[in-house]
């Protein structure tokens, strides 16, 4: 049986062909139409559109609502990508290195939210914040501390980070178990050596695991960064709906209400290009900060 | 050989899978039209007795008539109700049924691709009546309409509480089939034990609220900060109503500068700032979803909510055997004026598109009776908008019904006002426009800005929009 260059090449375009229509169906075809849209005023209910060119970007550029939702999906990009980095990180750490007998049983529970839906989790956590009867402020009450307890969700002060923390909480697990398997690759002899120099858990953390792990860590900070630009509506949407007033807004929810609420599905297509461009740029920017060179020992 | 043999089979089977993929990406929904689906939207048919027939057979209707509702609040138990009474009318036609939560989402593709289906139910979110009149959409059935009559001989347009609008120069687009109208409701048994008074007028709504907090501790206002157009619907636009009539009403909401200018205007915002100041409201009220403001309610955490109707039927579930729904139009008028009403009728109208404008016409005529009014008022716990129907010896009927009913149809101590349909270039501004009450009424609720800076900021906005 002999396989010439064109049987192998049949043989990947069997392989990548299906992916390839699905992409082009799903991903890219959605995405052009969303740009053509974007360049018409129509309400996203009939087939009557009208071709009013850059108008929609020029209203979004002097969209006050806009310029503040920007803000807020930096603020979750920001302390999404601290929070949930360093917290992954440590417990990574912590259940491949400190040798915890429940282990297994850790890594579990700190994966489990990623397999609960983001819709259960704001549901679960907008309990949690209740004013009435959430745990927090119960718990805020009982220990004394009455004047801190607050509607959390009703505030505009605390509301973008009590989203925030169910944000991190559910992002944990799955970057954990990305750094553990980082971690894992990491040669043993390499701590043994560094335990023989002298050298403190810590410095072993700074100068061997990080470095090592550094491909893992990239990649997950990029990844936290794109879900966070694109997925952040789904936690507001839930908890919040962007307010109280415009206090949580962010790009997706407000694309959501223009387009699905206001009717006005052109305008809500820009802020969909929106997303998307300033997604690349934050993923282009990020990936030149992060650059650094493959690190072996 | 082999090789030409298996580049044949592979080609075979990209092609089948790409075309297996194209199926099931572009097959639409025609085929499956019974059942329930994941989300609780329902596709429902009722198939003829001869179903291969298309035409007329006899005096009665034939072909398809698809029928698109909303099932909100009010649940989908009349229309099942009127349309099977419908199809028993009229066996050879094929009843579809597109109704649940969500429907209006689902159909709109039918909508866009000019494919509607025939009537219309134009009630709950993603169904706006206003951008369908503009999008032509909307069949125009003035002539229609103006034929109706019903049983007892009375023309159907003399017989609605609320007229059926007539736009463009007096065109008629739909009919109003569901007197929805926002209020604040109250237990009424609560208020009767503790002997507390319903409020009548603003000062008098003013003094039992902080009477009800003097008595059990509580904030007994509360509305959902999360959906402020309960809040905008239930009590501003009374209130507007009230100060300044029907013309304020709809400057205001149409971002008419004058209007955001006048006195009357700032006294309306002083008596909500003066809600906010006296600490009667739930403090955690922004956070609020309209669920957990109506289930505090129900819990007697609050004494007041403005909602719509539909709250009966909405929280029947949870609402406690002891708790007696109480409703009354939002007291925001001063002392001495009538209570003021501003409906939010729910309409149903025809396509333009329809394949069987008879079918449709036939159904719309079909629903207005008082036996379809009386089966309104029982399963949905709201009110039809048909003048003078009776509701006081229907024992299914819930007391409060009754009531609000006897009130409508009095108008002596409450008046009704009308919000009309703004034009497309109007509705535009009108959107932007509750945008911006939407963000100014937390701020005001919060205690964070006063009556005159919500003034200005609206006259700021309508400034810029009517630029």
């Amino acid at each position: 049986m002999t396989f010439s260059s064109k049987s192998k090449y049949l043989f990947l375009a069997f392989c990548l062909l299906p992916t390839f229509l699905l992409f082009i169906i799903f991903t890219v075809y959605p995405m052009l139409g969303g740009l053509y849209y974007s360049f018409f005023d129509w309400s996203g209910t009939s087939a009557n559109k009208t071709f009013i060119g850059l108008d929609n970007y020029i209203r979004l550029w002097n969209d006050s609502i806009i310029k503040k939702a920007i803000i807020n999906d930096f603020f979750f990009v920001f302390v999404k990508v601290i929070g949930i980095m360093t917290l992954a990180l440590f417990f990574a750490v912590a259940l491949t290195q400190l040798k915890i007998k429940e282990a297994p049983f850790y890594r579990i529970v700190f994966f489990f939210p990623n397999i609960m839906s983001v819709v259960v989790i704001g549901i679960l956590w907008q309990f949690i914040y209740d004013p009435n009867m959430g745990i927090v402020n119960s718990l805020l009450n009982q220990v004394g501390l009455t004047e801190w307890a607050r509607p959390w969700l009703g505030d505009k002060t605390w509301v973008l980070p009590s989203i925030a923390i169910p944000a991190i909480w559910a992002g944990i697990g799955l970057f954990m178990l990305l750094i553990m398997g980082g971690i894992s690759n990491v040669p043993k002899s390499l701590y043994e050596a560094a335990d023989i120099d002298g050298a403190s858990e810590w410095q072993q953390f700074w100068h061997i695991t990080v470095p090592l792990v550094w491909p893992q860590i990239k990649t997950s900070i990029l990844y936290i960064i794109i879900t966070s630009l694109n997925g952040s509506f789904v936690l507001v949407q839930v908890m919040t709906g962007g307010g109280p007033g415009s206090a949580s807004e962010v790009m997706g929810s407000y694309l959501y209400q223009r387009a699905f609420e206001d009717f006005q599905f052109g305008y809500g297509a820009a802020i969909g290009v929106l997303i998307l461009v300033v997604s690349l740029i934050t993923v282009l920017v990020s990936q030149f900060i992060l650059k650094k060179e493959k690190v072996e020992y | 050989m082999f090789v030409i043999k298996e580049r044949k089979q592979t080609w075979f089977l990209v092609a089948l899978m790409s075309l297996m993929l194209l199926l099931v990406a572009c097959s639409n929904d025609e085929e499956s039209n019974s059942g329930t689906e994941g989300n609780g939207n329902t596709e429902q048919s009722t198939t003829p007795s001869d179903n291969t027939t298309t035409e007329n057979t006899g005096d009665g209707l034939s072909g398809t008539l698809e029928i698109q509702y909303f099932v909100g609040g009010y649940g989908d138990g009349w229309w099942k109700q009127v349309i099977g009474d419908f199809q028993k009318q009229h066996p050879d036609l094929k009843i579809v049924e597109h109704a649940g939560p969500n429907i209006n989402t689902e159909m709109n593709t039918r909508w866009i691709s000019e494919t509607p289906p025939d009537v219309v139910y134009i009630d709950g979110a993603g169904a706006s009546e206003t951008q369908m009149i503009a999008e032509g959409q909307l069949m125009d059935i003035s002539e229609f309409a103006k034929g109706i009559k019903l049983e007892n001989g009375t023309a159907l347009l003399d017989s609605f509480i609320s007229p059926a609008e007539e736009v463009d120069g007096g065109k008629i687009y739909s009919l109003p089939l569901v007197f929805d109208t926002w209020g604040t409701w109250f237990d009424a048994k609560w208020f009767e034990e503790n002997g507390w008074e319903v409020p009548t007028d603003f000062d008098s709504w003013i003094s039992s609220m902080e009477k009800i907090k003097a008595d059990t501790k509580i904030a007994p206002f509360v509305t959902t900060g999360q959906h402020t157009q309960y809040f905008h619907r239930g009590v501003l636009n009374p209130a507007f109503a009230a100060a300044g009539g029907e013309e304020l009403l709809n400057d205001l909401n149409n971002g008419v500068v004058e209007a955001w200018k006048k006195p009357e205007t700032l006294e309306v915002l002083k008596k909500v700032e003066k809600i906010a100041k006296a600490g009667v409201i739930d403090s955690g009220f922004a956070a609020y979803n309209h669920t957990q403001s109506q289930m505090n309610f129900l819990m007697h955490k609050n004494a007041y909510i403005p909602v719509g109707f539909w709250l009966p039927n909405e929280m029947k579930n949870d609402t406690p055997d002891s708790f007696e729904f109480g409703f009354t139009p939002t007291p925001m008028n001063d002392p001495g004026k009538p209570l003021a009403l501003v409906p939010d009728i729910r309409t149903i109208a025809i396509a333009e598109k329809s394949q069987n404008p008879e079918a449709a016409k036939a159904f719309l005529e079909f629903i207005f009776t008082e036996e379809y009014a009386q089966a309104f008022a029982e399963s949905t716990g709201a009110i039809m908008n048909m003048k003078d129907i009776d509701l006081s010896s229907n024992t299914n009927v819930q007391d409060f019904l009754k009531n609000i009913n006897e009130m409508i149809n009095n108008p002596g101590a409450v008046h009704t006002y009308k919000r009309y349909t703004p034009d497309a270039e109007l509705q535009k501004i009108a959107v932007e426009i509750t945008n911006e009450i939407k963000l100014l009424i937390i701020d005001i609720l919060l205690g964070d800005i006063t009556a005159e800076e919500f003034v200005d900021k609206m006259v700021k906005k309508a400034e810029e929009l009517r630029k």
